[in-house]
């Protein structure tokens, strides 16, 4: 174990060529592509020359240890970054249905209602389950109640989370349990109707009927949106993405079909990665 | 190494090295003892002011009781019956003054000349001379009987005083001297039977009195001059209740006992409910809270309504909009005010703030404003307007805190379904803050009402109720505050007089209001804390 360890240094120096990802994807209507982005944090590059293509309406998972840029390209995707002081994009582009979302004449809040996001550690609003989920339909002026209260139950089924809590919408968010929470975060994000959502590790706070829950809701999901998730377990990755793309060092080593990655992954790191060498 | 070997280490550093020891204690033992000896004098200083307070306020109802009660018995109160009908009296002769000044003004106005002015208001002049007479017996009875029971109250003092030296005396081993020392004994029922038959002749009086003004309203009523004068309307009414409810005195005056005991509750209400504070009156002293409980209140109020916004809007400016440097500046900035001594802010409100608005308040083109032009240089509005300065940087601070613990997932969530900044500020971060921004103006309303100087300064100093019958311009009086006449007149009282004891007591009330405002605050935090999850 120890020698693999000292091998992979030399590896991550002189980086063996990697095929451009475009060729390797059999992608028929890419939704988000991604042209040899690199992003800052200050002065520290976080991300080199990123190039990838995301299919629409397929579930791809981004894999890699900690510190490897697969959260900061997610939220390159909803400029959620913008909220943190000194980071910015050093060069290429981040293209959803064709329209660079980095222009200046993007407007980031319509470009935030298309491109929804749920995160790590589930953040239900201290306020109650329904007005969790028609916060953002208000944001937009939405005000007619039948329509609020038709979103409402359209979300929380489309969560699978409608039969749980149909008797108590009133009741605090915060009263629900970890999973329950994270279910109502995917029912809020899928309320504004987005086309793409984004799940940072949306599984690593819950427990394992939790997680099997969120997963299936994943299958379910992916009918009508484009899903990228992050996520620390490979398992989650086999389980439930079409596309897989392996992250080491602010670099993407390699992306392909989920079940060609997990079987014959065409790098090495990639290999040691997903049998648990190193990582 | 051996099984045996570790094993022999193992029980070594179980049982551990000898510590060092200092007087038989380790050095951790020391610390705790350090520690806990300090949190030991802070909770026994605290429990030693507490009990000190107490003590030296416990004896105030007690004092204020017997003060009431040589109030009864000495007549006084007898006294002050009629002093109450001749008390509104007066105040409708001042009324009769305004009446004369707006017909003046009117006839000026019309382009009379002052001497031509003052010849149309012969008749007016000679019907507010025949009302000022019809007082006349009655007020002169109850200025005799005025300084008859001065008198016995001050014998009641007297030997009231005696008692009291006796007893140091006694207390100092000088027994000879103490039986020597004769105080006289009032003998009441003696004196109030005096007073009682000397006041047989408040009836006719009043009568007479009652029927001078009947007769004078009458004459008014019917008289060309008077027509049309909604003023006099007015006071004519006024005048004509008075006489019909001038009667009742005499009742209330054969209802009064002067052997009636004074209940202590009577004591606690004087003080609570009590509208005069009047101290070293050669009359009778009155310890009551009002006035100076409003004029406290009605400084904090002036004082928050500036501050809050102000504090509130710049905690979101710097913890949500600023950028870093900006805040950089701001955050120090306002918080070096609390920095600024209290007596230079009143300082700087007697020279600036109180001389700027009084001129401000002359100018001709801000008539408009409500309680302009105003009289006083420093009122309650001088004076809440500083404390709104100190107690900025505390609202400030505590609500800044509040809204950056609001924890980022909430903003990032809000800004994920696509929230603007401040769709995301309304709607999450001030409800998710908000007990700590109530508990912050909370802390902020206790400052301002513990703040002495300023207002000892700036206030104006005058013991009397605002007049909010007079509107906003109820703002621009002068006032006195709780804290300010503890500081002006603590300096000058006998230790253990009952004056001394009264404000014992309004710092104990001071003390109790601070407390349940920061329970309140702490309770709403604890809240916010639970809220937060």
């Amino acid at each position: 174990m120890s020698s693999q360890l000292a091998d992979m240094p030399s590896k991550i120096v002189n980086p063996p060529s990697i095929q451009p990802a475009a060729d390797a994807l059999p992608t028929p209507t890419p939704m988000i592509v991604v042209d040899h982005l690199d992003f800052y944090y200050g002065k520290s590059k976080a991300l080199h020359a990123v190039n990838m293509n995301i299919a629409a309406k397929h579930v791809t998972a981004f894999i890699g240890p900690s510190g490897c840029g697969k959260s900061t390209l997610l939220r390159c995707f909803n400029r959620m970054n913008d909220l943190i002081e000194g980071t910015r994009i050093g060069a290429g582009e981040v293209r959803i249905q064709g329209v660079n979302i980095y222009d200046p004449t993007v407007d980031v809040i319509s470009l935030r209602r298309q491109v929804g996001m749920v995160f790590q550690k589930s953040n239900p609003f201290p306020k109650s389950i329904y007005q969790n989920i028609s916060y953002g339909l208000e944001l937009q002026g939405v005000k007619d109640k039948k329509r609020l209260d038709e979103v409402v139950e359209k979300s929380l089924r489309g969560a699978a989370l409608w039969d749980e809590v149909k008797d108590r919408l009133h009741s605090s968010a915060l009263g629900l349990s970890g999973g329950q929470q994270q279910r109502l975060c995917i029912a809020r994000a899928i309320a504004v109707e987005p086309a793409v959502i984004l799940m940072d590790e949306p599984c690593s706070a819950l427990d394992p009927i939790a997680t099997s829950k969120v997963e299936e809701l994943i299958q379910e999901l992916k009918k009508k949106f484009t899903i990228v998730i992050v996520t620390h377990s490979m398992q989650q990755a086999g389980r439930c993405s079409d596309m897989t793309a392996f992250f080491y060092l602010g670099k993407l080593i390699e992306m392909d079909a989920t079940q060609k990655i997990f079987t014959k992954p065409s790098q090495q790191q990639t290999e040691d990665y997903i049998t648990g060498r190193f990582g | 190494m051996s099984i045996n070997e570790q094993n022999a280490a193992l029980s070594a550093a179980l049982k551990g090295r000898a510590r060092a020891k200092v007087l038989g204690l380790t050095f951790d033992d020391v610390m705790r003892y350090f520690f806990g000896g300090n949190a030991t004098v802070a909770v026994i200083v605290l429990v030693l002011i507490l009990v000190f307070l107490g003590k030296e306020g416990a004896g105030f109802f007690g004092q204020n009781q017997v003060n009431l009660s040589v109030y009864r018995k000495a007549g006084l109160e007898y006294v002050d019956l009629m002093r109450m009908p001749m008390e509104e009296f007066t105040g409708l002769t001042r009324g009769l003054n305004d009446v004369r000044l707006n017909r003046f003004k009117v006839l000026l106005a019309s382009g009379k000349d002052a001497e031509q002015a003052n010849a149309a208001l012969e008749e007016f002049d000679a019907f507010a001379d025949q009302l000022g007479a019809v007082a006349g017996d009655a007020r002169g009875l109850m200025s005799d009987l005025t300084e008859v029971v001065s008198a016995v109250k001050t014998r009641v003092q007297i030997a009231a005083d005696k008692d009291l030296e006796r007893d140091m005396l006694r207390h100092a081993g000088r027994e000879a001297e103490a039986k020597a020392l004769k105080s006289e004994e009032v003998d009441f029922q003696k004196e109030i039977a005096a007073i009682k038959s000397a006041a047989g002749a408040w009836k006719p009086a009043s009568e007479a009195m009652g029927a001078g003004l009947r007769a004078a309203t009458a004459a008014a009523r019917s008289a060309a001059w008077a027509k049309g004068d909604k003023l006099l309307e007015k006071l004519l009414l006024k005048a004509e209740k008075f006489a019909v409810d001038l009667p009742e005195v005499e009742v209330r005056m054969a209802a009064w006992r002067w052997d009636e005991p004074v209940p202590y509750s009577r004591s606690v209400a004087a003080f609570l409910y009590g509208r005069e504070w009047i101290t070293a009156s050669f009359w009778q002293d009155w310890y009551g809270m009002l006035p100076l409980l409003s004029g406290s209140l009605l400084v904090a109020i002036i004082a928050m309504v500036v501050a809050v916004p102000l504090a509130i809007s710049c905690a979101i400016y710097v913890s949500e909009i600023a950028t870093p440097g900006e805040k950089a500046v701001i955050k120090p900035y306002i918080e070096f005010v609390s920095a600024i001594p209290s007596v230079v802010l009143g300082f700087f409100g007697i020279a600036v703030l109180g001389t700027v608005i009084r001129s401000l308040s002359q100018v001709e083109f801000l008539h408009w404003i409500p309680g302009f032009p105003m009289s006083e240089r420093l009122n309650a509005l001088t004076a809440g307007l500083l404390l709104a300065v100190t107690s900025i940087p505390t609202i400030f601070s505590l609500a800044e805190d509040a809204l950056a613990n609001v924890p980022r997932h909430f903003k990032e969530a809000s800004y994920a379904l696509g929230a603007t900044r401040f769709q995301t500020l309304v709607r999450v971060l001030i409800p998710a803050s908000l007990s700590g921004i109530i508990s912050a103006i909370l802390l902020g309303f206790g400052r301002v009402i513990g703040e002495t100087m300023v207002v000892l300064l700036c206030a104006g100093n005058r013991i009397a109720i605002p007049d909010f019958t007079q509107g906003v311009s109820a703002f621009f009086q002068p006032v006195h505050t709780m804290t300010g006449i503890i500081a002006q007149e603590m300096g000058e009282v006998a230790q253990g007089s009952i004056h001394y004891r009264a404000l014992f007591m309004v710092g104990i009330i001071l003390f109790f209001a601070s407390l349940i405002i920061n329970y309140i605050a702490q309770k709403v935090v604890r809240k916010y804390r639970i809220s937060i999850g």
